[in-house]
């Protein structure tokens, strides 16, 4: 510390250079926190995006279901499906956190349109309230949306996704025919009416994907029957805490069931959070090494054209590790100083990016262009300030070697 | 001040050679010498006579090829690197020819440097930093950067640095080289007021005639050898 000060001065030797280096080290500091903020808002705005695309926080399905295709298959075989879940319901309901309850039964089989076009589908029978309640959110294209109430039967109605819908040749108004089998193997068949043309969000689902009331979903394969329970909560971060709380409430039920959290049903997200983790440390580590390099550049200069000075100062009675710590503590004041000057520009560019509005193209296999936004990440800013602090004591590693190094004599003749 | 007998630094046989590209130069070849504590003399000799090597090795700076070099009866070729350290740091001054003052300090912190290196607390350095300026005619620049100063000037901040940790003895290469007559012999002065007045042992390597002549013991060396010397005379 008794050095700090005297190192701080030094900084205002060569203002051009001081100044050029910390804008260096702020450049890099910047980027590691842009970057952050975009990884982490990609991060949430996907766990969002999923959780409230239909896949909701918690799944409550049979162990033999989840057993038999694994907890990230998003289709529950009919064969396991649940009967008499609405007592349960009622129980996971009153747990805390808990927005709703919905239930789903999938469907999948075969749909006719008007003019005769056949497409394979998969369905999804669901609770419009409880979908609404839960926070999911329809891409509607056209047309209108499922009322909430069940249908009567011949009045059953189908969100038709677009991809399917442009197969089909229908438009909202339109019958489709849809066949399916049922529980007992026998083939039923339903006309809906295209209430509405709705998108996913991914295209290669959007071409085989319509959604109905569960009531109508029933009709088609079997009276009672859900293929699983959605859990929506609250808050996404309650996640951990409902997920033990919902174990806890199914423990005993028979037929057993699971509860899978939605981490593990979205394998799109863990693979899309390891791509971008990959990323960012390739570019934390591109960042690291320019750094480096540019700043032992400029503290070997520092050293270079002090010689005489520093001769003079271990003359009179500067001890190495003294002389070290000068030199040491220049540097630190530059990864200080420019990872806090990279700090408050990050925080301004974050505020000015997502003022902007800018919107990105979609993402490989999406429908829809993002909105390009980046996440304040305090752990962030933090790691950039430590990791520029760090990267500035390796870059004076050199310099500090040659300055400790130094014979006196040769030093005071320096020229 | 009247010089004691024991001597402070004492050189017995001392060589000192450097290589200079592909040949050996000897500096010191085998220099005999016994330096009294409070005494004042000068090191005289044309450029390459060795006046320079023989101030470093006695200033611990440099180590000797052979021979010993002792200060205060200790000698300092077989210290560590670091009883080296602390011996320039609390026994020794150094005044070089250029001032050598560090730039981005005001005159007070270039004369409080070598205190807080010693760990001296604040308030006490600038109390013996201020007063060691106020000495050496400086009072009204404590706070001017060496770049705001004369030569004359930064030389006596210089002797003030030198002198503010009360050493035993002061080393001063060329301390008037590069000022003018007139403040050099200011400077000169300046010395030999503090030499009366604190008892500091002063070893001048220069060769400046003003400075020669006026200086009561002087030692002159020739291509690395004492030729002369005015108190072995004596």
């Amino acid at each position: 510390m008794r050095f700090a000060w005297l190192a701080l001065r030094n900084l205002a030797r060569n203002r051009r250079r001081t100044a050029t280096t910390l804008a260096v080290v702020a450049a890099g500091t910047l980027a590691l926190v842009l970057t952050a903020g975009f990884v982490a808002y990609s991060f949430d705005g996907l766990a969002e995006a999923m959780i409230h695309g239909g896949l909701g926080h918690l799944e409550v399905a049979p162990a033999a279901a989840v057993e038999a295709r694994g907890a990230a298959a998003l289709d529950r075989p009919l064969e396991h499906a649940l009967a008499g879940w609405e007592g349960l319901r009622e129980r996971l309901e009153a747990l805390p956190h808990v927005a709703a309850v919905g239930a789903n039964l999938q469907v999948m089989g075969m749909a006719q349109g008007p003019q005769g076009a056949s497409v394979s589908f998969v369905g999804v029978g669901a609770e419009p309230d409880r979908a609404r309640r839960m926070g999911f959110e329809k891409k509607l294209r056209a047309g209108e949306l499922l009322p909430e109430t069940a249908p009567r039967e011949g009045e059953e109605a189908a969100l038709v996704a677009l991809g399917l819908a442009g197969a089909l040749g229908v438009a909202p108004g339109d019958i489709v025919t849809l066949l399916a089998t049922d529980a007992g193997g026998s083939l039923n068949a339903l006309d809906v009416r295209v209430a509405g043309l709705v998108t996913t969000g991914v295209q290669e689902l959007d071409s085989r994907y319509l959604e109905l009331h569960l009531a109508a979903a029933q009709r088609l394969v079997g009276a009672g029957l859900a293929s699983n329970l959605l859990v929506g909560l609250d808050e996404t971060e309650a996640t951990g805490e409902a997920l033990a709380a919902v174990r806890a409430a199914v423990a005993g039920e028979q037929p057993p069931l699971a509860v899978v959290p939605w981490t593990e049903r979205a394998l799109f997200y863990e693979q899309v959070r390891n791509l971008y983790r990959g990323i960012f440390w390739f570019l934390g580590t591109i960042v690291f090494l320019l750094v480096v390099l540019a700043t032992s550049n400029t503290l070997a200069m520092t050293v270079m054209e002090r010689m005489r000075e520093l001769g003079t100062l271990r003359a009179i009675g500067t001890g190495r590790g003294q002389l070290a710590a000068m030199i040491l503590a220049e540097a630190l004041w530059l990864g200080l100083l420019g990872s806090l000057a990279g700090c408050l520009l990050g925080v301004a560019a974050i505020a000015g990016i997502n003022r902007a509005g800018v919107k990105m193209p979609p993402p490989p296999g999406a429908v829809d262009p993002i909105d390009l936004r980046l996440a304040y990440v305090p752990e962030a800013f933090a790691g950039a300030l430590l990791l520029m602090l760090a990267v500035l004591a390796v870059a004076a590693l050199a310099p500090v070697a040659r300055a400790v190094r130094l014979s006196i004599v040769d030093a005071l003749g320096h020229v | 001040m009247t010089p004691s007998s024991a001597p402070l630094l004492r050189t017995e046989g001392v060589v000192r050679r450097y290589r200079s590209g592909a040949s050996e130069v000897t500096a010191l070849a085998g220099v005999d010498l016994e330096i009294a504590a409070g005494e004042i003399a000068v090191v005289a000799g044309p450029s390459g006579s060795g006046k320079s090597t023989l101030l470093h090795l006695l200033g611990a700076l440099d180590a000797a090829d052979a021979g010993r070099v002792l200060f205060e009866g200790a000698d300092l070729g077989a210290l560590a690197e670091r009883q080296r350290t602390l011996l320039r740091r609390r026994r020794l001054g150094f005044v070089f020819q250029a001032f050598h003052l560090v730039p981005v300090l005001s005159a007070l912190e270039n004369v409080e440097y070598p205190l807080l290196l010693d760990g001296v607390g604040r308030a006490e350095r600038r109390r013996r930093a201020a007063e060691m300026l106020d000495a050496v005619g400086l009072a009204a620049r404590l706070g001017h950067r060496p770049d705001r100063l004369s030569g004359g000037e930064r030389q006596r901040v210089a002797i003030a640095r030198a002198l503010v940790h009360r050493p035993a003895a002061v080393l001063a290469d060329e301390p008037t080289g590069n000022l003018d007559s007139r403040t050099a012999g200011a400077v000169l002065d300046l010395l030999a007021d503090l030499n009366r007045s604190l008892g500091t042992t002063f070893l001048i390597a220069t060769h400046d005639a003003a400075l020669i002549a006026r200086t009561p013991r002087r030692i002159v060396l020739a291509d690395g050898r004492i030729v002369a010397d005015s108190g072995r005379a004596a």
